[in-house]
């Protein structure tokens, strides 16, 4: 078996190597792969001559060339070899995958044909490269690129852009001038002066190349969302070497143009966080001191001071608004001068910025100034920090207390200085108190308030109706002697009415009531009041007789009674009999 | 029992107020050795026994201002004013605390008659209008009813014309009286204790902001509701601020 084996073997190499001499007839193209905008060569090549040279079907190209015939013979070592070739040049129509069919010969009276090539047609490729194009070796040698530190910053986060020029080894740069700077859109920009530059060498895509810092800038993102860089582009005269060599065996250079752009970067620009953003937030995005001084807190009323509001730090600082100081209205606070000193260099913008504010405080007293608070975005925590001034309490010691003694003190300072006493101190406490309950009492629209003053009204009609019922009774004759004899029986008798069933104490009481009543009446004095003085006096006033008698006859019981028993209806009766006397000599007596 | 219980009460009160002095003074002499603070505790004490008067409002409200409370200054100084609306002393350290506010207010003055009445109408409280109203009635009633019963003409005519005179004065101070009354009705003030303040057009917080205040502005409340006060400024000025950075005095 196997030396069956072997012999096999043997035999097929013995074929193998007679085919060698074989007709050969083989399709070749210079790219499988191929883009739409590139063309390809197809070499049908036979090693006998032959035939009826069929051409396969280009119908998905265009045959831009050919065929083309090219024969070689040669003898080597006393081998003759031939070849006989036909070369298309052919343009793909479209994109795809193709094939080019077969194409036949007859060569020896026998029909040979090729196998059937497969061809895909990508798009548009760049540039249809020659490696010994001058403008292409530029373009593989130059390379500008544009660094970018960061891609996704915050808004308002500086990020810096590098544009740097590679140059391989190999290729010289004679000079370049700027096509398009790039303007940048929605950035606050800053340019870093970059003079004295130096060639510096470095990598690019692992190969080295010497490379030259043409342009820093920084970049404060003003927009969120995703931002576009345009291009810097560059216009280079470039030395590339060529193939040819002086007679010194170095290259020759050749000069060529080239356009190069550092390409469209995209920056994705965060927004800064939702959580916690302060209200007095304006934008301020870094690392920040807060401060705000006062030049003076002691002064006199219409001198002025600086108020002054500073930020320092890096950050945006040219970015955003410093909060403006809020200051009691009775000082005059003019518009603030708005200072800055602020470097840019790589890292972004350094310094501080402050706003001073002159002030002149016109009258007297303490103004609190309060405190303001500032609020930025620390990029290295990811949080807003808020820095708040200290309250700062400016003393004017000398002025006027308020807008109406203005005018008066100024008109006293012009001329001579009075003494005026100064009652526009700020007033010590009181010292004596008197305390009443918070909650208060009120009279008004009480029950008390009413009736108060509602009362005094109805006093008038009463008083009339108390007057009216006077004049009737006045008008009443009889109703009146009653009332008389009553009130003068009243008057002089009561003594004797209590004492009424006494016997002594009555009598008693009785005569001295009528002498009384005359004493009153008739004017006498008690020494010459005999009974018949009486009689003579009472007859002069026109009295009548009658009631002189009973007079005189009552002062006579008066006596009796002191020695005779008497009983207590006979004192009744000289009691009613004294009244009724009594009332008649007052009627009668003028 | 009741006599023995208004005798305990009439003794605690008469007790309290002696306390209260105690405290006025003590509260004097710390402000005077510059213990503000402390100053301001004695005299809240009083406070608390539900006792005040202008005095002691305006001795806090010195002791507040001493140590820069801009609110609390202003507020005690008001209710100072409040209980003696003629002090100038009051009037004096009231402007000097107005002077460390911010807002600047233009008040618009009140022009001609209406200043006329306003004067008129501050001369007394309207509860001593209301006394004098009485009074007034009184003696009315007395010089008429003299009128009435009197006989010689002269005098007839003379008590005719005051008793008049006091008939339209006791009907004139009872209307300055109701207008004094209204008008303090209406008197809402209060002072603003937020350091800033956001004045909206409608009480929620969604609606527009119509302008800031700051410390120790006097506003006049028009309106309550729910938590949020309609105010008014001096210069007619009307939106809603939250109950808690005001305090009505």
């Amino acid at each position: 078996m196997k030396f069956i084996k072997h012999t096999i073997v043997v035999l097929i190499l013995l074929i193998t190597s007679m085919s060698g001499a074989q007709v050969k007839f083989e399709a070749k193209v210079s790219k499988n792969k191929l883009g739409v905008n590139e063309r390809l060569r197809i070499d049908f090549e036979m090693n006998k001559d032959g035939d009826h040279f069929n051409p396969p079907d280009f119908n998905n190209f265009t045959v831009v060339g050919g065929p083309n015939q090219s024969v070689s013979n040669s003898w080597v070592n006393g081998v003759r070899s031939f070849t006989k070739t036909y070369s298309y040049f052919l343009a793909p129509k479209k994109q795809g995958s193709f094939t080019i069919g077969q194409a036949s010969i007859d060569i020896d009276g026998e029909t040979y044909k090729t196998i059937p090539l497969k061809i895909e047609v990508t798009t548009a490729v760049d540039i249809p490269k020659d490696p010994n194009d001058p403008n292409y070796l530029a373009a593989e040698n130059i390379h500008l690129v544009a660094e970018i530190s960061k891609t996704n910053p915050y808004l308002n986060e500086a990020i810096t852009v590098v544009y740097k020029l590679y140059v391989s080894p190999n290729t010289g740069v004679d000079n370049w001038q700027e096509i398009s700077s790039p303007r940048y859109n929605d950035f606050w920009s800053q340019n870093i002066d970059m003079k004295g530059q130096k060639v510096q060498s470095g990598t690019y895509n692992g190969e080295d190349y010497r490379f030259l810092v043409l342009r820093k800038t920084v970049l404060y993102p003003q927009k969120t969302g995703k931002l576009n860089i345009e291009p810097l582009t560059l216009d280079i005269s470039v030395q590339v070497p060529t193939n040819r060599r002086d007679i010194f065996g170095r290259r020759m250079m050749t000069q060529a143009h080239r356009t190069v752009s550092a390409g469209n970067k995209t920056i994705n620009v965060k927004p800064l966080p939702e959580a916690g953003k302060p209200a007095d937030f304006s934008g301020a995005v870094g690392d920040f001191s807060f401060d705000v001084t006062m030049s003076k807190t002691e002064l006199k009323a219409s001198e002025s001071f600086q108020a002054k509001v500073e930020v320092k730090g890096k950050g945006n600082l040219k970015l955003f608004n410093l909060p403006n100081i809020s200051l009691p209205s009775s000082l005059e606070v003019y518009e603030p001068e708005h200072n800055e000193s602020v470097k840019t260099n790589i890292d972004g913008m350094e310094g501080s910025i402050s706003d001073t504010y002159t002030v002149v405080p016109q009258f007297k007293g303490k103004y609190p100034t309060p405190s303001i608070s500032f609020s930025y975005f620390d990029l290295k925590t990811q949080k807003y920090k808020r820095l708040s001034s200290n309250e700062v309490v400016i003393n004017v010691l000398e002025g006027p207390l308020s807008a109406g003694n203005v005018n008066s003190n100024v008109i006293s300072s012009n001329t001579k200085q009075p003494v005026v006493l100064s009652n526009d101190q700020f007033a010590f406490i009181k010292t004596k108190s008197k305390f009443s309950a918070i909650t208060p009492s009120y009279f008004f629209q009480t029950k008390l308030f009413w009736v108060s003053l509602l009362l005094p009204f109805l006093m008038i009609p009463l008083a009339i109706f108390i007057r009216k019922k006077k004049s009737e009774r006045d008008a009443d004759v009889f109703g009146n002697r009653i009332r008389t004899a009553d009130r003068l029986a009243t008057k002089y008798l009561g003594h004797a009415k209590k004492a009424l069933g006494k016997k002594e104490a009555f009598y008693i009481a009785l005569e001295k009531a009528l002498h009384n009543y005359l004493k009153a009446k008739l004017h006498i004095e008690t020494s010459d009041l005999s009974k018949d003085r009486i009689k003579v006096l009472l007859s002069e006033r026109g009295v009548e007789e009658e009631t002189i008698m009973d007079f005189s006859s009552i002062m006579e019981n008066c006596d009796l009674a002191r020695y005779t028993p008497i009983t207590a209806v006979t004192m009744q009766e000289d009691y009613k009999k004294a009244a009724k006397t009594i009332s008649l000599i007052d009627k009668q007596a003028s | 029992m009741k006599p023995i219980f208004y005798i305990v009460i009439s003794l605690f009160s008469i007790g309290l107020f002696a306390q209260n002095q105690s405290l006025f003074e003590q509260g004097n002499q710390l402000y005077n050795d510059g213990k503000y603070a402390e100053a301001i505790d004695k005299y809240q004490a009083i406070l608390d026994t539900e006792n005040h008067s202008a005095e002691l409002y305006f001795n806090l409200a010195n002791a507040h201002y001493k140590l820069n409370h801009i609110a609390p200054s202003i507020y005690y100084y008001e209710k100072a004013l409040k209980l003696s609306p003629k002090d100038q002393d009051i009037k004096n350290n009231l402007a000097f605390a107005n002077n460390m506010t911010i807002d600047d207010i233009e008040v618009i003055p009140n022009a001609g008659f209406s200043k006329l009445i306003r004067r008129i109408t501050d001369i007394m409280s309207f509860d001593n209008w209301a006394k004098l109203a009485v009074a007034s009635v009184i003696l009315f009633v007395l010089i008429f009813l003299f009128y009435y019963f009197t006989y010689s003409t002269f005098k007839k005519r003379l008590a005719f014309i005051t008793s008049n005179i006091f008939l339209f004065l006791a009907a004139f101070s009872l209307v300055i009286a109701f207008h004094n009354y209204n008008l303090s009705k209406k008197d809402k003030p209060a002072v603003i204790f937020a350091q800033e303040t956001v004045i909206r057009s409608e009480p929620n917080n969604r609606s527009q902001e119509l302008f800031r205040l700051h410390e120790g502005t006097k506003v006049q409340i028009i309106d309550t509701i729910n938590q949020w006060k309609e105010i008014k400024l001096l210069d007619g000025k009307t939106g809603w601020i939250e109950n808690e950075d005001i305090k009505a005095l």
